[in-house]
């Protein structure tokens, strides 16, 4: 056992110096939380430029008071209306004479503007958008940009424009705006969670807000990080093992150790890097929930979990990738085994918005009990805000080490086989017949 | 007692035999030269000693004990192509491995070998800055560092250059003064008979040939003739009773057929021409490991029947 612990202090060291790791660790969460804070930040600031855009208004009634709403928008949202610096940009729409017949030829004329810088874009409204008819053509409201689709501008533009609409057919049914001002009342459904007993003073605690932090980030961050932490500690042991052999590193520590010793050193130095990042993440994602007062959002009853299923995990990962690794010859059969060894992780990770809607659903629970996915999902179910049956996680966890111990005794015994073999590929039929026969 | 001893060993690889009932014994403090063809199974052979793979039948019992993975921490192993962590500075590498055999006072028999070998300020140096000669230095200490009792080299002299397989081969006689055994395997048939007690080689999996160097030479008798004559190697075509002859230009060796009495050839090749000299010798290492794995090898009667040293 000391050998092992030897061996598996070398792997830990070895890969926590490494620029690699270092990196994961500090600049990955910075360049994470730093993207979205970076998002925020530039999201509306980028660009500050007049957006200028013809109107082509078919109908004749929208123009005007299209302009008119973006004139107070300027005003209302383009500075800061402490400091009066610009910090979004102006919406300056210009109406252009629609009265001609040849619709097509005007539209070429605009998108030629647009084309030349002189134009953002250009919307069209059709002449009957006030009554829509069949024909949709005839009522089409259309937004032309070289980039439409993701254009704040054109998601703008539909409240003034069916704010405008619906006024005017109000007032052509003779009926005052004032006088039917819960009209345009739109209520949105609130999300809640359930309220609980406060046991202390037996009052009935109100439901929290349920927001997507809580219902969507929270439950999703611990797989991801999961996953993570199987690319960094466990997936590293294919190309790990396979230059340890093709190095015959492997022939001298095997003078000193015996092959199963050798892959368990390997595999729980894996572990202790996990444990390592992991360490760094939860500490640091606690403090800064902490500090920026967020401190209800963190899933301390999921931790313990979400520590016991990584570290049986990569105990199965790490077993089975070194055995994987021993059986390859050069980089290219690494490569050629990565993928598939990749496949009992991707699963899930495909899944996780499925799971996360319905974690009850057939499929979560199934997924959550079949070892190679059950790290992963069952973590998600637990820290999901729906409350999973309690018996679950254990079983899980039973199922999962049962597992872990067949994975590295058959790791073990492909291991001391084809560490020493050169020249055989590493497919199906021989990891089969090493782990069979021994 | 005996260091090694192996008793009907087999090893298989599939349908090839790669040892076959091997039996070799190996006395305490003993240099053991071990020399055989490429594929012979001398590595092989090494191997199993090393308890890395495991024979088929047979029995290996090492200073003293059935063979088992506690012996390990008392055998120093140097493979054939050598393994260091890349990344890894000297000194760090040679206290993990010695570490690993469960070494005592590591540090202080890492100094000592490093004033001993010249490699002052190899220590804060990464494996990947070493040059093949120098590494080959760091994974031969790395297998010593531990003091083991029986030590175990598959090719330790390969690609060195002359001063440093001298400065190796040095070391070696020292650790086996210090009472350690030594079972090394070689190309390197000079070196051989320089620096073993004891020579031993398998063929094809078998062993051929196991004592000291002169009862070896003994058993192949006094059959070269090394002749000096006027005319050279021109002269000595179509000898009779002459099995093969050597041409070093000055001078020619001569082997001659079992049983043929060298005044007669020496009076066939007075005949022909001037001899300066004449010599009876005994057959070098060089010259009975041909005779054995050469292309024209002797059915092997004359090595059959060893005796064990």
């Amino acid at each position: 056992m000391r050998k092992v612990f030897k061996l598996a202090q070398r792997e830990y060291l070895a890969a926590v110096r490494t620029k690699g790791f270092i990196i994961a660790l500090v600049v990955v969460p910075i360049m994470m939380s730093g993207s979205g804070l970076a998002m925020a930040l530039l999201k509306d600031r980028m660009d500050t430029d007049d957006k200028r855009i013809a109107i082509l208004d078919r109908s004749g009634i929208v123009a005007q008071a299209l302009i008119q709403a973006a004139e107070l928008r300027n005003a209302e949202v383009a500075y800061d209306q402490e400091t009066g610096k610009q910090v979004k940009s102006r919406y300056i729409l210009e109406a252009v004479d629609s009265t001609g017949d040849d619709i097509p030829a005007m539209r070429l004329e605009l998108s030629d503007r647009v084309r030349e810088g002189e134009l953002h874009a250009f919307l069209e409204i059709g002449p009957e958008v006030l009554h829509p008819g069949e024909e949709q053509e005839h009522w089409r409201i259309a937004y032309h940009a070289p980039n439409a689709v993701l254009d704040d501008i054109r998601r703008w533009l539909g409240g003034p424009i069916n704010n405008h609409l619906r006024s005017s057919r109000l007032r052509d049914l003779g009926v005052a705006e004032e006088a039917v001002g819960d009209l345009f009342h739109w209520i949105s459904v609130d999300a809640l969670g359930l309220v609980t007993l406060d046991t202390e003073t037996g009052e009935v605690k109100d439901a929290r807000h349920a927001g997507k932090a809580e219902t969507l980030i929270v439950p999703i961050v611990l797989p991801m990080l999961m996953f993570m932490m199987f690319m960094m500690a466990a997936l590293p042991q294919i190309s790990a093992v396979m230059e340890e052999k093709t190095q015959r590193i492997a022939e001298v520590l095997l003078g000193s150790v015996g092959p199963f010793q050798f892959m368990m050193g390997k595999v729980l130095g894996g572990v202790g890097v996990s444990l390592t990042g992991v360490a760094v993440y939860v500490i640091g994602g606690i403090l800064t929930l902490r500090w920026t007062g967020n401190e209800e959002f963190i899933p301390y009853a999921a931790l313990p979990w979400f520590i016991a299923f990584l570290a049986f995990a990569i105990l199965m990962f790490g077993a089975m990738f070194a055995a994987l690794g021993s059986a390859c010859n050069d980089a290219k059969e690494a490569q050629s085994v990565t993928f598939p060894a990749m496949f009992p992780m991707m699963i899930p990770m495909f899944l996780l918005m499925p799971i996360l809607q319905h974690p009850l659903s057939p499929l979560a629970t199934a997924l959550s009990l079949i070892p190679p996915c059950t790290p992963m999902v069952m973590v998600l179910r637990i820290a999901s805000p729906v409350g999973i049956p309690a018996w679950q996680p254990w079983v899980a966890l039973g199922l999962l080490l049962l597992s872990t111990v067949f994975t590295i005794w058959a790791g073990g015994r492909i291991f001391r086989i084809a560490i020493l073999m050169q020249g055989t590929p590493p497919k199906l039929a021989n990891l089969v017949r090493w782990a069979i026969r021994g | 007692m005996n260091a090694i001893e192996l008793r009907g060993i087999t090893k298989t690889f599939g349908r090839t035999v790669a040892v076959d009932a091997l039996d070799l014994a190996i006395p305490h403090g003993a240099v053991y030269g071990f020399i055989g063809p490429n594929g012979s199974g001398k590595t092989t052979t090494l191997r199993m000693i090393m308890n890395i793979i495991f024979p088929d039948r047979g029995e290996i019992r090492l200073l003293g004990a059935p063979l088992s993975s506690a012996t390990k921490d008392r055998l120093g192993y140097l493979p054939e192509e050598r393994g260091l962590y890349k990344n890894m500075r000297v000194r760090d590498l040679l206290k993990f491995y010695a570490d690993l055999k469960n070494g005592k006072d590591i540090d202080a028999e890492i100094d000592y070998w490093f004033a001993r070998l010249e490699m002052a300020g190899w220590a804060k140096m990464k494996v990947n800055e070493l040059s093949k000669g120098m590494s080959q230095k760091v994974q031969f200490l790395a297998t010593i560092v531990a003091r083991p009792e029986l030590l175990i080299l598959d090719e330790p002299f390969s690609g060195l250059d002359p001063v440093n397989t001298e400065a190796l081969k040095d070391a070696v006689l020292e650790i086996q003064r210090r009472g350690t055994t030594v079972l090394f395997s070689t190309h390197d048939m000079h070196m051989a008979e320089k620096l073993c007690d004891f020579i031993f080689m398998i063929h094809e999996g078998r062993k051929v040939l196991d004592g000291t160097l002169s009862a070896i030479q003994d058993r192949y008798g006094s059959d070269i003739l090394r002749v000096r004559t006027e005319e050279g190697a021109a002269a000595l075509t179509g000898l009779s009773k002459i099995e093969k002859i050597n041409d070093f230009g000055n001078l020619q060796e001569l082997r001659v057929a079992p049983g043929c009495d060298p005044q007669v050839v020496l009076r066939e090749i007075l005949a022909r021409t001037k001899v300066y000299g004449f010599d009876i010798v005994k057959p070098s290492l060089e010259d009975i490991f041909v005779r054995i794995a050469g292309p024209q090898a002797r059915p092997a009667t004359a090595a059959g029947e060893q005796e064990n040293a």
